[in-house]
């Protein structure tokens, strides 16, 4: 394959330079073929004339190597003059020459370095928070607007949203509470036991679920549950031209999509959040009777008589606020989808990842300030 | 005469739905041929019955000397890239720009070294009419026209013998329409393709194709030179003509 002979003759012919072609010129040999131009030692100026007599095939690709060689060395047709060649296959070459004058870039997507992938990221997060903040005011003017004319309120909506964010969540939900009651269970009845103090187990389960941890678990779940299927459907809408839709027949895509996500999500997560604390405490409670020798009506009392309202208050407080950020990302995601497949990936990811940071933030900035409140 | 694709006593049934009642014609080399027929006579279906994607119930369908449907992975992979298909809406992989996209049966078929294919992907866009600039944007930022001419690039960058389009002018508006008839003629000619084109669109049948098949109820009900199928006596047909006016 090597040998340039095998593709192309070079004979000069007093003032021509001959150019014999001969095999397949096509795509499967385009490597050799190219190589086979590339060692032929032409000089510019002069007349050429390629004999096509010898060519079994010919297709568009080894035709456009021979004449962007040719034309690289500053080949007009006037100065080329093609003969032998099968009508076909001049016709093709006649097409090759029409359409390669101007060679669209092939540039590759651009590769950013890193000072310039964190900048651009960095700009881009300064401007998807800004963007965040006008949206929010957005929903605050269509939600006072739905204040002032309340049988625009899309109910059947918002119950079919809270029955997917709610009712469909709670076996989830059960389970995880659960489960981290006993992991919970286990490690502080390991230290407890040590000082005899087991009952301590109590205090210790049923205050960490009910302040902060039913509450978080629930939103992480119901962010990646709920708030990537917001996103999903919200992108794939946008897909399809569904969101415009919306908007020329006269309604608000806000009223429509984002409002009844937002009410059944704030109304949904409290309730989950109160049935993570329950089976938190169940589980806390299986692992004191199995192990700790705290009987289940003990266990109870105890709890009874240390929890404080004011620390389950405080846990489903939390949540209509975890779920109000939890929505409007997710909604905010779904709209910002462009109209292609991958962006609704990237959007939904990006989803999971802002609500469960924002979740987190939340929760310290809430501890810090009923830390400073004395509650 | 050479014969690219037959079509053999094709049957199709959907449940209880029968879409093609045993279907027959053949194309020889260097045809455009074009398939018509109303919504829901199973154009689309037959398509992608020729191409490897949906299974006949019955029948039989010869493309490039291999049989569809009874050969193996591997002489169907072979198979695919000797023909090449325009989908609907191009089909172009969003995630990467018009020049990958273009590359990407390149890559994937050869082992070409990229100095080559570089090149090689800015003729195909050149070929198709796209301006030089388009090769690094992404397919969502292209027009409906432009889409159709990068999928147009792609389905021709492993030179294929064969090339399928799928309602190639839909979505077009009349002039952009007409000029990729135009492109479309052009390859036919001078490439010496074989064309097998499904289409709704009268325009397009009447300037660029050879020779019209017509599909109605499951069944060819006109298969010859335009102008002959176009003098048929059948009333769809007649409706379908005349709705040009």
């Amino acid at each position: 394959m090597g040998d340039a002979s095998a593709w192309i003759a070079q004979k000069d012919e007093g003032e021509e330079h001959g150019l014999y072609l001969k095999g397949v010129w096509r795509l499967p040999n385009a490597q050799a073929i190219s190589d086979a131009l590339r060692g032929l030692s032409l000089r510019s100026g002069g007349r050429f004339v390629v004999d096509g007599a010898g060519v079994e095939a010919l297709d568009t690709a080894a035709g456009f190597l021979l004449v962007k060689r040719l034309a690289d060395i500053g080949c007009t047709p006037a100065t080329v003059s093609a003969r032998g060649f099968e009508p076909r296959h001049k016709r093709l070459l006649a097409l090759v020459y029409e359409r390669m004058a101007t060679p669209p870039s092939g540039a590759r997507s651009e590769h950013l370095g890193l000072v310039q992938g964190v900048g651009s990221a960095t700009i881009r997060l300064a401007r998807l928070l800004r963007s965040h903040n006008a949206f929010v005011g957005a929903v605050a003017l269509e939600s006072l607007a739905l204040v002032r004319r309340p049988r625009l309120f899309r109910l059947r909506e918002t119950v079919a949203q809270f029955e997917a964010v709610c009712i469909d969540a709670i076996p989830i939900v059960a389970l995880v509470n659960f489960l981290i009651g006993v992991v919970l269970a286990y490690v502080l009845g390991a230290q407890a036991q040590r000082y005899g103090a087991n009952i301590f187990v109590a205090d210790g389960i049923a205050l960490a679920m009910c302040r902060e941890l039913a509450p978080i678990l629930a939103s992480v779940l119901v962010a990646g549950r709920s708030g990537a299927a917001f996103t999903a459907q919200i992108g794939t809408m946008k897909v399809e031209e569904e969101i415009d839709a919306i908007s020329t027949l006269g309604l608000s895509p806000i009223q429509v999509l984002v409002i009844p996500r937002l009410v059944a999500l704030m109304v949904a997560l409290p309730l989950l959040v109160f049935v993570g604390d329950v089976a938190g405490v169940a589980g806390g409670m299986v692992v004191g009777a199995w192990q700790l020798d705290i009987a289940p009506q003990v266990f109870l009392d105890r709890v009874h008589g240390i929890l404080e309202i004011r620390h389950f208050v405080i846990g489903l407080a939390k949540a209509p606020v975890f779920a109000a950020f939890i929505a409007i990302i997710a909604c905010r995601m779904g709209l910002l989808v462009a109209r292609d497949a991958r962006s609704v990936g990237e959007n939904t990811t990006s989803t999971v990842v802002q609500c469960i940071v924002w979740v987190i933030v939340l929760d310290a900035v809430f501890a810090v300030a009923f830390q400073h409140l004395g509650m | 005469m050479d014969r690219v694709l037959s079509v053999d006593s094709v049957v199709t049934r959907f449940g209880s739905q029968v879409v093609h009642d045993g279907v027959s014609f053949a194309v020889g080399r260097g045809e455009v041929v074009a398939l018509i027929g109303g919504s829901g006579s199973g154009k689309s279906v037959l398509l992608k019955e020729m191409i490897g994607l949906v299974r006949p119930t019955g029948g039989r369908i010869e493309l490039l000397g291999c049989d569809v449907w009874r050969s193996g992975v591997r002489e169907l992979n072979a198979l695919r890239r000797r023909f090449g298909v325009l989908f609907q809406d191009g089909a172009l992989f969003s995630s990467l720009t018009v020049a990958e996209n273009v590359a990407v049966p390149f890559r994937e078929n050869t082992s070409l070294p990229m100095d080559i294919i570089s090149p090689l992907v800015g003729f195909k866009l050149a070929l198709v009419g796209l301006p030089p600039e388009a090769g690094t944007k992404s397919p969502a930022q292209l027009s409906g026209g432009m889409r159709k001419r990068v999928a147009l690039a792609r389905a021709l960058a492993l030179e294929p013998e064969v090339l399928f389009l799928d309602e190639p002018t839909s979505g077009l508006d009349p002039v952009g329409a007409r000029e990729f008839d135009r492109l479309v003629r052009v390859l036919a000619d001078s490439l010496g393709l074989t064309m097998f084109i499904v289409t709704h669109d009268v325009d397009m049948l009447l300037s660029v194709a050879d020779r019209a098949i017509a599909l109605s109820a499951g069944k060819v009900i006109a298969d010859g030179p335009v102008s002959v199928v176009r003098g048929a006596d059948d009333p769809w047909l007649r409706d379908y003509f005349a709705a040009r006016a």
